[in-house]
């Protein structure tokens, strides 16, 4: 019966959970956001014969095939070849002054001795508690600089990312990706440091034994006709809406030539050092006064993972609607590969949370993208592939979820 | 464990307590001990323990309406080792304040008090007493040589929890004496084949599974256990 | 009057956790592992947190109660997902000396008066975790600290008292696994407030800060876990072996606290507690396993 029911998004007809965590194949790898368009097939999470999923088998190797003393030394070798010896910054470590963030810049300045510029691509409208960890990690000692995107034209973007490919957060996530090349090329700082690589979490295995990103991610030669923003090419963006070339600077990927005449390379310290989100919030609590939220966040149950911005729980609940993944599916998934809590709990807390909804900053939400909340809607249900979803007496109701067990699942599945 | 065919204790369930605490205590030293609430097994043991937490007047209520009243009583006439830990050796007194005025076993006369509640008095208390205070002989005992607080040093911590405290009206019986601020209560008592603790030696450490042990060598009629201590 | 040293341990499912802020809950080994070690050092009590019991609505606890109690042999007090008198009872049957509440209190403040009716009032602690608000007065969370309930601190803790709850144990969100030693103010505001002991916990950094919430912030008791915890893993496990999920990383070593806990163990703890002039209870030294 599912093979006859229609999936979006170019995503597997056939629903399945890892057997080892909580996520779903369908969870969709990183994609290049400024050329993402609308009808675009997603790359999906691998799953092998043993139904386990990629970002578990990763964290296999990471327990036991990777040398980490080796791995660690790689990374001084590479401080040594880039540190400055003459006050100059020596590398660019994009971030919001999140635990991940809070710990990558901190941990090579004060560890490794680096003299890292950290950058910072502000999040859509910040959180009391997303500024005050944000203040907190510059206060920590380190120099930041914080770009902020025009409000008026962001907040458009937003709302066509949202309208067109109910993906809210993609201009946000092609700002945030291309600022720190940018600020490599601006200073000449050839070096930038990521965090975790989010291959981590299921992209294509293999890029995990990379240690830097493939330049397609932010770079191009500058052809406006391959940019798209919030579902609509650059191009119309200026002739139908009224935006203007300038305006879309901070959205544009960075100049290869530039790139490649600063030497940029953009590696991931999590390739060197055994990267877990935890162990990040332990070292950012302690040393950069990183704290925590009020409350958990809803829609799952952490209290310290992507928290700085108003609009963020918008981006979940999309996912969860796309790809019936939530936000404590995404929270529980991590947590259960790195050993903190068990599969069992991980589906109790999907059960329990997923499906929350947004109601905390709701209205703000819509006020930002300047849409009603019958418009939003609209948008949400024209969403719902109809592999996922079945509307029962008017209700909107997951056809799979992980915590429906295991033997209707199966059946399901195959039959 | 022992020779002659198992002595066994019976613990009075009487519906609260930390009955399972104390199962454990005897278990550790060996001593068989069944909780039960039928009179005809606490008769039959050779020895009981009457534990407890929770209401005096309750308490009562229930040993009345499980019938136990009287058995108690007549066990601790007949000269079979009888044991009141916390609640269990306030209800061998004759009568409780706690909660209006409460008839108790009356096995040993006397009333049981409460601790003046911070504001009628100068320095502060807490109530209840929660907590480890120390165990002194009383006036009349110049050290412990009787089961079943031989081998226990004058001084030694013990746990307790209570709001309430047995105020015997015989000296005499007062085996040991505790201190909670300035006030200064009867922490353990003896008379006889009775013996009633306020502290729970179940939840008082090694020195307190000591006190089992001393019991335990009693009942069996084994040496006492002053050599053995740390065994 | 002795004052008492409570080892709290968090543990979710099988294994002892500890987090910061209750939060990022790090796995650390074996509760029963640690429990043991605490009873040989001297603890004065033991303190049992399922601190996942509400989030995943179970109540996991019952059986390592019962392999503790028949060990150890002082006194046992169990909390985490406790919602009824019938799980209150549960938990004594296993061999708790008291039980500790607090979602299923704030839900329902009928329980404390009930149970404390049946099973006497000093089995029955209430435990509240407090954060701080803007303007300077304490919220009671309930969930570990993951759901605010709109309840002010110490209307709550006065109101606890009079429904008949034995003891209180107030936790400190903000401070809590962070080292920067407890919220004194929150501490002896409470403890000054209500006729029964209350508990301190949350911020242990340094003995000097048990020494101050006992004098300074009136407390008659004390919950450690990260300044007891990690002395035992750097004695237990110097290099992180046995661990679940090996050396974290940037560290060759096992799991270190934060640079701002001084790890102690119980009797270097008393020891100076008592040179401070605070009466506790010292174990017997060389104390064995009974």
């Amino acid at each position: 019966m599912p093979e006859e029911l229609e999936a979006f998004y170019g995503l597997p007809r056939e629903v399945k959970f890892c057997r080892r965590c909580v996520i779903s194949n369908q969870r969709p790898s990183s994609t290049v956001e400024f050329k993402n368009a609308k009808g675009v097939k997603k790359e999906t999470i691998a799953f092998d014969d043993e139904g386990i999923c990629a970002a578990c088998r990763y964290v296999e190797m990471k327990e036991h095939q990777i040398d980490w003393a080796e791995r660690e030394a790689q990374l001084i070798a590479l401080c040594e070849q880039y540190r400055s010896k003459a006050g100059h910054y020596d590398c660019v470590v994009p971030g919001s002054g999140g635990k991940d963030s809070a710990f990558t810049a901190h941990v090579l300045k004060y560890k490794y001795g680096m003299h890292p510029l950290t950058v910072t691509w502000a999040p859509h409208i910040y959180t009391d508690i997303g500024f005050r960890n944000f203040q907190r990690w510059i206060g920590a000692g380190l120099d930041n600089v914080l770009f902020t995107p025009n409000g008026k034209l962001h907040r458009l973007l937003t709302r066509l990312a949202f309208e067109n490919l109910m993906h809210p957060f993609q201009p946000f996530i092609v700002g945030q990706r291309h600022i720190a090349p940018k600020y490599s090329a601006l200073y000449g700082i050839p070096l930038v440091f990521y965090g975790e690589n989010q291959a981590e979490y299921g992209n294509n295995i293999e890029e995990n034994f990379k240690p830097t990103m493939d330049p397609k991610f932010y770079e191009s030669d500058g052809d406006l006709a391959q940019v798209v923003l919030g579902g609509v090419p650059a191009e119309a963006l200026i002739s139908q809406y009224g935006v203007s070339l300038n305006e879309l600077q901070p959205y544009l990927p960075a100049n290869r030539d530039k790139l490649r005449a600063t030497g940029t390379t953009v590696h991931y310290l999590g390739y060197y050092l055994k990267w877990d989100p935890q162990e990040c919030y332990y070292y950012a609590a302690e040393h950069t006064g990183f704290g925590v939220n009020d409350e958990r966040t809803e829609g799952s149950y952490s209290k310290y993972s992507s928290i700085d911005d108003r609009i963020d729980p918008l981006h979940y609940y999309t996912t969860w609607i796309k790809f019936g993944i939530g936000r404590a599916t995404y929270d529980a998934s991590q947590e259960i590969r790195n050993r903190k809590i068990t599969r069992e709990e991980g589906v109790a807390l999907v059960q329990r949370y997923d499906h929350e909804f947004i109601h905390k900053y709701f209205r703000e939400i819509l006020d930002y993208m300047d849409i009603s909340e019958e418009r939003f809607w609209e948008v949400i249900n024209a969403g719902r592939s109809p592999h996922l979803w079945t509307s029962v007496g008017g209700e909107w109701r997951l056809r799979h979820a992980v915590w429906m067990g295991e033997a209707t699942q199966g059946r399901g599945a195959e039959s | 464990m022992s020779e002659r065919g198992a002595p066994r204790a019976a613990i009075v369930d009487y519906g609260v307590g930390n009955l399972y605490s104390v199962r454990s205590a005897c278990a550790a030293v060996g001593l068989l001990a069944e909780i039960t609430g039928e009179k005809a097994a606490i008769l039959a043991a050779d020895a009981v323990i009457v534990p407890g937490m929770g209401a005096f007047g309750d308490a009562m209520d229930t040993l009345r309406r499980m019938d136990l009243i009287e058995p108690l009583r007549e066990i601790a006439a007949a000269g079979t080792p009888l044991i009141g830990i916390c609640l269990g050796m306030q209800l061998f007194m004759s009568e409780s304040e706690e909660f209006g005025h409460h008839q108790g076993l009356g096995v040993i006369p006397g009333p049981v008090v409460r601790f003046a509640t911070p504001h009628q008095r100068s320095e502060e208390l807490k109530v209840p007493h929660v907590g480890w205070a120390r165990i002194a002989p009383a006036r009349a005992v110049s050290s412990w040589s009787e089961w079943p607080l031989q081998g226990i040093d004058s001084g030694e911590y013990m746990y307790f929890v209570h709001s309430y405290y047995a105020v015997p009206s015989e000296p005499e019986v007062v085996f040991s004496v505790s201190r909670y601020g300035d006030i200064g209560f009867c922490s353990s008592l003896k008379r006889g084949n009775v013996f009633a603790c306020q502290f729970h030696p179940e939840r008082s450490g090694p020195k307190g599974l000591q006190v089992y042990r001393n019991i335990a060598d009693h009942i069996t009629g084994h040496p006492p256990a002053t050599v053995k201590t740390n065994a | 009057m002795s004052v008492r040293i409570i080892p709290r341990l968090e543990i979710k499912g099988p294994t002892l956790v500890k987090g910061v802020h209750l939060e990022g809950l790090r796995v650390l080994g074996s509760p029963e592992e640690f429990a043991r070690f605490y009873y040989e050092q001297g603890a004065d009590e033991l303190l049992y947190v399922d601190v996942v019991a509400s989030l995943y609505q179970r109540n996991s606890l019952l059986e390592m109660i019962e392999r503790t109690s028949r060990e150890i042999f002082i006194p046992l007090a169990v909390g985490g997902g406790l919602r009824s008198i019938d799980d209150i009872r549960a938990g004594l049957r296993a061999g708790a000396d008291k039980v500790s509440i607090n979602t299923a209190a704030i839900r329902n403040p009928q329980l404390i008066r009930d149970a404390a009716t049946r099973f006497g009032s000093s089995t029955i602690v209430v435990s509240i975790e407090a954060k701080q608000r803007p303007d300077g007065s304490y919220e009671a969370y309930v969930d570990a600290g993951r759901e605010r309930t709109g309840v002010e601190v110490l209307g709550w803790a006065q109101k606890v008292a009079e429904l008949g709850a034995g003891e209180i144990i107030i936790t400190s969100i903000d401070r809590e696994g962070t080292g920067r030693g407890f919220d004194l103010e929150l501490t002896r505001r409470v403890s000054e407030l209500v006729p029964i002991p209350v508990i301190a916990s949350g911020g242990a950094g340094r003995i000097t800060d048990v020494i101050e919430v006992l004098t300074a912030g009136k407390a008659d008791a004390v919950a450690l876990s990260s300044l007891l915890h990690y002395q035992y893993l750097a004695l237990a496990r110097p290099n992180g072996s046995g661990l679940e999920s090996g050396p974290p990383m940037a560290s060759t070593k096992g799991y270190h606290s934060s640079s701002r806990i001084l790890p102690a163990s119980l009797p270097e703890l008393k020891r100076h507690l008592e040179d401070a002039g605070l009466e506790c209870r010292v174990a017997p030294v060389g104390a064995v396993r009974e």
